[in-house]
């Protein structure tokens, strides 16, 4: 099967362009998973976790608070207004990440339950990294 | 022949301001650099994001998806009243940069006059605010201080009212006119229409690139979010495009002031040395007739 190719953009930039055999999203309506030639799709994201899984099968969580994604059979775009990546080579890389993952997620002020799982996913992550 | 202490006095006075406008062009140079990587790292999600609108815009006006009425995607005929956001800088001092803007803003407002259309102006940035009071201009409101330093919050903040007033159908139409940044030299006039989003240039008999149905209901629920994301972040963008192209411009108006004041010492270097050498003359002539009479 092929990879899909997916772009995560924000205000500041981009943050993941590249290939993914699969991608995780915290659709309005509930996580879905979209793999290589997904039919056409644009919906929205709230706030939660995408999980890339890239080609070496390693996972990438990025935290969100809010996006639009376009799905296409040939890569799926992602706009996300603010967005962190649990990612660094070193611990203390991934501890800071973390920081400003639980900092954007007080800044979303929301009683959303989907908020309180992030948290721990993020937290997961960033174990599964150390 | 001028006074010599005249000209020692001008020579002096240019060269103070040769030293400030050359120091207000490094210090121009400096924040360009700044607030054009900020531009740059933006315009691609602004791209994007226009592309995303666009797409859905197009689907809606080639009734792809059945039932959507949303004011934010329907041309409307007769506009009635319009908001106009202008952006300028909060200082002068940059050559033509605001003056372009406020030109294009002039003539927005003739064309709707002579359509009969009420129009509410909304100014963002002191220059322009100062020049619509002083030519008596109403302003619907204005903000002072946003156009030099870009916020996210306070930009939301301000264009709130224009969003939900469209929503509620007091005002037909938003525009926006700034000028922005294109290169290092260059600036670009954008006269943009925000709402309601522009369907004129999608053609319906396009292949349907998207296979989804998508119900009428979650559709409207997501366009509502995504207008309100969309209309934001074109303020914010053209904030941050504005304050690029602003100290562009100034960089540009202060090196040519620079160079001008190097001229201008140049001359006044040689009107010096022929004053100088005049006064010379003129002292010799009187001691030499003094010696010669004496003979």
């Amino acid at each position: 099967m092929s990879n899909l190719k997916l772009e995560i953009l924000t205000p500041n930039g981009e943050i993941y362009n590249g290939e993914a055999l699969s991608v995780t999203l915290p659709g309005e309506e509930g996580e879905f998973g979209v793999l290589a030639e997904h039919s056409s799709l644009s919906t929205l994201l709230e706030a939660g976790v995408i999980d890339i899984e890239k080609v070496d099968k390693s996972v990438e969580s990025i935290l969100i608070n809010w996006g639009v994604v376009q799905v296409d059979e040939e890569k799926v775009v992602v706009l996300v207004e603010g967005a962190v990546a649990i990612r660094g080579e070193t611990e203390s890389d991934v501890a800071r990440a973390l920081e400003n993952a639980k900092e954007l997620i007080d800044s979303i002020k929301d009683d959303n339950p989907a908020i309180a799982s992030a948290t721990a996913r993020i937290e997961l992550a960033a174990q599964n990294l150390i | 022949m001028a006074n010599l202490k005249d000209i020692q006095r001008q020579i002096k006075s240019v060269t103070n301001t040769q030293k400030t406008t050359r120091a207000m062009k490094l210090v121009s140079t400096a924040k360009l650099r700044r607030a054009e990587e900020l531009a740059k790292r933006s315009r691609l999600y602004a791209a994007k994001m226009n592309q995303v609108i666009a797409e859905i815009a197009g689907r809606i006006k080639c009734n792809k998806v059945g039932g959507i009425d949303n004011r934010c995607f329907t041309e409307i005929e007769s506009p009635k009243t319009v908001d106009i956001v202008f952006v300028t800088a909060d200082k002068g001092l940059c050559g033509g940069f605001n003056i372009q803007t406020i030109k294009a803003v002039k003539k927005l407002l003739a064309e709707y006059k002579e359509e009969n259309v009420k129009v509410r102006l909304r100014g963002i940035g002191k220059k322009g605010i100062e020049f619509f009071k002083y030519n008596e201009v109403e302003l619907f409101d204005s903000v002072a201080n946003l156009s030099s330093k870009p916020d996210k919050e306070r930009s939301d903040d301000f264009i709130e009212t224009s969003i939900e007033d469209f929503k509620d159908g007091k005002i037909d139409a938003l525009h926006i006119v700034y000028n922005g940044y294109k290169n290092m030299i260059t600036q670009e006039l954008h006269v943009n229409k925000i709402l309601p989003v522009d369907t004129e240039q999608f053609e319906c008999d396009d292949e349907p690139k998207s296979m989804l149905e998508i119900e009428a209901q979650d559709e409207e629920h997501m366009l509502d979010s995504l207008v309100n994301r969309y209309v934001q972040y074109a303020i914010y963008y053209a904030l941050i495009d504005s304050v690029a192209a602003e100290h562009s411009a100034r960089m540009q108006a202060m090196d040519a002031a620079t160079n001008n004041a190097k001229d201008m010492v140049k001359s006044l270097n040689v009107e010096f040395n022929k004053a100088r050498q005049a006064a010379i003359t003129t002292e010799l002539i009187e001691i030499i007739s003094g010696v010669e009479s004496m003979k």
